[in-house]
């Protein structure tokens, strides 16, 4: 953000708050909603610009970074009084917990009564899970037994308004164990519950292989039913009155790490007298862990990553082997028995061992192939019943994909070097796999700060097919600085010809940053167009001036546009000169 | 190196070259438009779903994805236009399975499309802001085949037929109904509501009105409500069956209001069968019905309330008229009492014990009870018989249970303090003559009517008791310090506090000397433990116990009053003695001492003494001796006081008047109590807050409230404000 923007936003700021007493009572927020197409997270807050907020969170910008004033994004909504924006920022992972100096500095500057019951309400519920967590979690869920679990937990207020739980119903994958403990049946998935839990594994590998159906009378059904959810979203919610079922499940289940943790809460709990649970009974008292506080190798990730090698090993194992007919990958179940793979994934003639639960929650497009399986070809190849489904991705890397499941299973990335980044941003995009393309474009970011304006150009229209906001508007910002390095650059010419050309209607040029209704696609606009507006930016000229200067922007492009048509036709006559010669 | 590597990097960051073929798009989209073709003819089994769902990404990648949404909407459009004709001609009966078919498979075809779309739907379409694939999928449905002018109308005329011949009895298929109104509610609601709903409420409205005038003309009011029930219940099982919840209220409503709002009046008020004769007729279940199906419509209870308000108090008013109920006041109170409980079962029965009912109720009894003027009197002859003999053999229980049925009674008297009044002389006569049955019964009644009208009310009564059991107390410290007087005459004596007993006038009488002396000796006992007190004799209400030996020898012993004592003792001293002598002995005025020799002479059976001549009056000229020949099985003879149980006419009127002169202090001391904290107050406030203060026992007259103004302006306690009349200041 440049200097300008700053001192310009803290003008405003006061004088809107000279306007802010006049009704307190009023719901609404203080000051008209108004767009910002080119604000910053701090000035998008403030003025309510949802759309650009949305934008701007999508880049990845830090929600709880702090601007000259030491403020917050959210204080900024809470204070204007924008309800949306300030829910966005929550929802984001913006921190608002009492106590806390920004916490406190948002409770008290709300505008109104229903920004501070949204600010309680957020304050309750913990931080948002990371994708991985989240996904699993909403499979979980999705299991239309376990929207019982759902509704325990609500007792408590924890996650009751959850938007993912909405939608928990799309995210719905077929579940292959089933338990009854009290007479109420819990769903779950092999594959996860021998990630996490070396008494499952053996027993899914030996005694329990074929079965589906396992009765536990004797468990406690909440205790059980936290714990899986546990297993699932790396996060446990469990009444205080369950934990000691919980730490016996835990014992027989080796979840020895959390046993451990749940045993040394059991006696704070009994020795601590919180003051504001006192009248509560405790099953009304709710204990809330975060992965976090295990070790490393006990969270999710590594579980699913310790799954992901075996099934890895052997992947490479076959292929090595090379043995078989590798036509289709006729696999026998019995092979996949260590690491529980239940699909097999063949791409460019190396097959991957998967779990379709995996490959389901992370991806909707992978949700949709295998529960399409019987709908289209891929289904009627008539094999027998005891080979694994598999499935074939045709036009990519075996090594993008590598790094994609190794993405799915972990969250993680690691040593993704700049050739491959474009192969995974257009894995990414095509599995669906959106934060995929946000964690390659930080990997890839610090490279960009060494290349040459052509590698540039080439970047910005990538990051523009695959709508990588991050980089698109990185380079942007580069381009608009440097414009007149670009100009010299053939290739950024050549670009300009591979680009829709801007919208030549002067309305749509005119962009007076604050006027409302300018910059309506704020995501995924004409990039020349975007350009033209950073670049009005970075000239930094008055803005009665504007216009002018767009036409002349635009006059200039023209000219560079001629210039790349006629150096093209030059290098093709050059090119056939070459051939020819 | 570096050089050579960025080289490769840049050959192949470029590697979509896909871009640079002109005719990539066309081409791609003809795969994936022959792809959507075979989905709808369900022959994708030959299809790729990963290879179609690569091309919609690389189109959209490459910025196609206006094409492919476009081509997406046109093809599906031509699809659903050749459905559409297909569904047309489909004939009769199988037009609806043909669309239900159709749609079950536009609905599976939808699903791949948008499966294989994905990722258009995902970005194309979430930047563009365009309607996502699955709901512009419904929309096309929608648009081409349910708005599809030949199946439009056909589809709705189709459906409510079904809905007709379901009505009449005839069985339809409901999963088929359950399907085609469950598409239309995945269309949206707005679909649902304009494409079916509301020409099936249109329908239903028709049908039933066609439907409520037959009914009405051939069945009586209960048959009616037999019907319109079923029907209703028929509606609600139709909506839980094949159509949206939401649609309950609404098409119970019309139901409810061509059944039963609109005929409301007619099915009340029907001639043999409507409400009135349900109420005569104890029709528990018919009323019950009513009252269900009238609470669902506006105004239905208030319907039904205000008929059964009006019928009550017709039904009260003559009851409470007639001269000829009022002539035994017992059978005229256990009418009212049985009429109340008649309401209250049918009340609780069939109204569900609705508090408006309930309301309703009481204000008639209240109403028509204070009617008649007679009622307290009455209520209090009821008590007094109940409290006399009727209770004996009836446990403590049963007499709480009348006492509280009768105090529902007093509860809508508006004149209390003449209940008050005659509750008072009946108790009073009661306790003197020692003919009350249960001590507890009585006191029970205190209680209840202290907790009704509070401690003033019955202070008075609960003297009277005080006083009953401080002369037990008296008579036994008299007889105590004179034990020479074991010996002849017993005289029993209860003192009675003055004000708090019923006063009548001491009638004075010579006493026989016996019985004077006495008195005497009394009087100078109780005067000399209680000092600065007045004795006087109340003659007229005592009575005595006299041994009498006749001609042959005949002993027995009378009960008569003091008066009648006096009367006979003179005849021990002469055979004969003549209407004036006995005048002048005894010195009781003239009315009483006819009366008393009236009961000795001329009652068959108990005539004691002789008349001559013999005749039923008495004269003056009279003369009277002894009956030597009177004769009676028994030894004890009770000879009653010709006195009528009821009050004489000018009884009533005393009664009356005593009441008004014991209003009078009390509407005072209600205006002065107001004026005290009000201070100045307008003429009709002060009306209305003395009507108010003084609604537990009296409904005050406006005129003798002004009269009782009138009276304290001149006895200066208030004042009329000088500027304005209306207005009243409070002095002192």
């Amino acid at each position: 953000m440049s200097p300008i923007e700053n001192s310009s936003s803290s003008w405003t700021l006061e004088s809107d708050l000279e306007d802010l007493d006049v009704d307190l009572q009023d719901s609404g927020p203080s000051v008209p909603l108004k767009k910002v197409p080119n604000g910053d997270i701090f000035e998008a807050s403030r003025a309510g610009d949802v759309d650009r907020l949305r934008f701007l969170l999508q880049t990845g910008v830090n929600v709880n970074a702090r601007d000259r004033w030491d403020s917050v994004a959210l204080y900024y909504a809470c204070l204007a009084g924008h309800i949306d924006a300030a829910r966005m920022l929550l929802e984001n992972g913006a921190i608002c917990s009492e106590h806390t100096f920004d916490g406190d500095r948002c409770h008290y500057a709300s505008l109104n009564l229903r920004i501070r019951k949204l600010l309680k309400a957020f304050e309750a519920r913990p931080p948002p899970l990371a994708p991985l967590q989240a996904s699993l979690r909403d499979t979980f869920l999705g299991c239309c037994h376990n929207r019982a679990y759902l509704k325990q937990a609500s007792h408590a207020n924890i996650d009751v308004s959850d938007p993912q739980s909405e939608m928990g119903c799309s995210s719905y994958f077929p579940p292959d164990v089933i338990f009854f403990v009290q007479g109420r049946p819990i769903e779950a998935h092999r594959v996860i519950l021998s990630a996490r839990s070396p008494f499952f594994k053996q027993k899914l590998e030996n005694e329990w292989k074929d079965r589906r159906e396992f009765s536990k009378e004797k468990l406690s059904y909440p205790a059980l039913c936290s714990l899986i959810h546990f297993f699932y979203s790396d996060r446990l919610e469990i009444s205080v009155g369950d934990m000691e079922d919980l730490v016996r499940i835990c014992k027989v289940c080796k979840c020895e790490s959390l046993q451990r943790i749940i045993e040394k809460e059991l006696i704070h709990q009994k020795y601590a007298e919180y003051k504001t649970h006192r009248d509560l009974d405790n099953s009304m008292k709710r204990f809330i862990l975060q992965g976090i506080s295990l070790p490393e190798e006990d969270r999710l990730p590594a579980s699913l990553h310790r799954i992901l090698r075996v099934s890895l090993a052997q992947s490479l194992a076959d292929t090595s082997g090379d043995a078989r007919d590798s036509s289709i990958g006729v696999t026998r179940l019995s092979d996949s028995v260590d690491s529980l793979a239940d699909v097999s994934v063949k791409v460019d003639k190396k097959i991957f061992y998967c779990h379709q639960v995996i490959l389901a929650s992370r991806s909707e497009y992978f949700r949709a192939r295998l529960s399409r399986v019987n709908d289209f070809h891929e289904g009627k190849s008539g094999l027998p019943g005891d080979t694994l489904p598999s499935l074939e991705e045709h036009d990519l890397s075996a090594e993008a994909f590598e790094k994609m499941i190794e993405y799915m299973y972990t969250d993680g990335l690691k040593e993704i070097s700049p050739n491959q980044a474009e192969e995974i941003f257009d894995v990414a995009s095509r599995y669906l796999l959106f934060p995929l393309k946000r964690a390659v474009a930080d990997a890839l970011l610090p490279h960009l700060e060494t290349a040459t304006p052509a590698e540039l150009c080439h970047w910005l229209v990538l990051s523009d097919m695959y709508g990588v906001l991050k980089i698109r508007e990185y380079c942007l910002d580069l381009v608009a600085c440097n414009f007149e390095a670009f100009v010299e650059t053939r290739e950024f010419r050549a670009m300009l010809l591979t680009l829709p050309p801007p919208s030549g209607d002067s309305s749509l040029r005119t962009t007076v940053p604050s006027a409302p209704g300018a910059m309506m696609t704020t995501d995924q606009g004409n990039l020349l167009d975007d350009l033209r507006e950073k670049w009005l930016e970075a000239e930094a000229l008055e803005l009665d001036m504007r216009d002018e200067s767009a036409l002349v922007f635009d006059k200039r492009l023209g000219m560079l546009v001629e210039m790349a048509e006629h150096e093209k036709s030059e290098s093709e006559a050059g090119d056939y000169k070459d051939t020819s010669a | 190196m570096s050089n050579q590597k960025k080289r490769n990097f840049q050959i192949e960051a470029f590697k979509h070259r896909v871009v640079v073929d002109p005719k990539y798009a066309d081409k791609t989209w003809q795969i994936l438009e022959r792809a959507i073709h075979q989905i709808y003819n369900q022959d994708a089994s030959g299809l790729s779903f990963e290879e179609l769902y690569r091309n919609a990404y690389n189109m959209v990648l490459h910025k196609f994805g206006e094409k492919l949404y476009t081509g997406f909407i046109t093809t599906m459009t031509a699809h659903l236009r050749e459905k559409a004709k297909l569904i047309e001609a489909a004939q009769g009966g199988s037009f609806l399975e043909e669309l239900n078919k159709k749609w079950t498979e536009h609905n599976k075809a939808l699903e791949m499309i948008r499966d294989i779309l994905m990722y258009m739907d995902r970005t194309y379409i979430e930047s563009t802001k365009k309607t996502h694939v699955h709901p512009m999928g419904l929309n096309l449905w929608r648009d081409n085949v349910v708005h599809f002018t030949k199946i439009h109308t056909r589809l709705l005329n189709t459906l409510l037929d079904l809905v007709q011949k379901e009505r009449t009895g005839e069985v339809i298929d409901r999963g088929l109904m359950r399907n085609v109104t469950k598409m239309f509610m995945d269309l949206g609601e707005s679909v649902y509501q304009d494409d079916f709903e509301k020409p099936f409420l249109e329908a239903s409205s028709e049908f039933y009105k066609v439907e409520s005038q037959e009914f009405i003309e051939s069945c009586d009011c209960g048959d009616y409500l037999k019907k319109a029930e079923k029907r209703l219940t028929e509606e609600i099982d139709r909506v839980a069956n094949y159509l949206d919840a939401k649609s309950e209220e609404k098409i119970t409503s019309v139901v409810e209001r061509e059944m039963i709002a609109n005929h409301m009046q007619r099915l009340v008020h029907m001639e043999n069968s409507g409400l009135v004769n349900m109420l005569l007729n104890d029709k528990y279940e018919d009323l019950g019905r009513m009252y269900n199906l009238f609470r669902r419509v506006t105004n239905g209870l208030v319907t039904v309330r205000d008929v059964m308000t009006s019928h009550l108090r017709e039904m009260g008013k003559q009851l409470v008229t007639d001269p000829e109920k009022s002539k035994d006041p017992v059978e005229f109170v256990q009418r009212l009492l049985d009429e109340r409980d008649k309401y209250d079962k049918i009340i609780s029965t069939a109204f569900g014990n609705d508090k408006t009912f309930q309301n309703a109720l009481n204000s008639s009894f209240e109403y028509f009870i204070n009617l008649n003027a007679r009622s307290p009197e009455f209520i209090s002859l009821f008590i007094d018989d109940k409290l006399r003999k009727g209770l004996k053999g009836i446990g403590e229980e049963d007499v709480e249970v009348i006492l509280d049925k009768v105090m529902m009674l007093f509860r809508y008297l508006q004149e209390k303090d003449v209940f008050e009044k005659y509750y008072k002389q009946h108790l009073a006569k009661r306790l003197l003559s020692g003919k009350t049955v249960s001590d507890d019964a009585e006191r029970s009644l205190i209680v209840k009517l202290k907790t009704e009208c509070g401690y003033q009310f019955t202070s008075k009564l609960e003297g009277m008791f005080t006083d009953m059991k401080t002369s037990e107390d008296t008579m036994r410290g008299f007889y105590g310090s004179h034990p020479e007087l074991s010996e002849g005459p017993t005289l029993i004596v209860q003192v009675l506090t003055t004000g708090s007993w019923p006063t009548q006038p001491a009638v004075p009488c010579n006493l026989p000397a016996e019985v004077s002396v006495l008195c005497e000796k009394f009087r100078s006992y109780y005067l000399g433990t209680h000092t600065g007190r007045r004795l006087s004799w109340q003659t007229n209400m005592g009575t005595a116990d006299i041994k009498a030996v006749f001609g042959k020898g005949q002993k027995h012993e009378l009960n008569v009053s003091t008066f009648q004592m006096c009367v006979l003792m003179l005849f021990n001293n002469s055979d004969r003695l003549s209407y004036k002598e006995i005048e002048q002995a005894t010195e009781i005025p003239s009315s009483d001492l006819k009366r008393c020799l009236q009961s000795l002479a001329c009652v068959k059976g108990k005539n004691v003494l002789k008349k001559e001549p013999m005749s039923k009056d008495i004269g003056e000229e009279d003369s009277f001796v002894v009956n030597d020949k009177f004769t009676c099985k028994f030894y004890k003879v009770k000879i009653g006081t010709v006195v009528a149980q009821k009050e004489t006419e000018p009884e009533k009127q005393e009664t009356r008047q005593r009441v008004e002169e014991d209003r009078k202090p009390q509407i005072e001391a209600a205006i002065v109590r107001i004026m005290k904290s009000r201070k100045v107050l307008d003429h009709n406030n002060i009306i209305a807050e003395v009507t108010k203060q003084l609604q537990p026992r009296f409904l005050a007259n406006p005129t003798e409230i002004k009269k009782r103004i009138e009276s304290l302006i001149e006895r200066d306690f208030l004042e009329r404000d000088n500027t304005d009349r209306k207005l009243y200041r409070y002095l002192a």
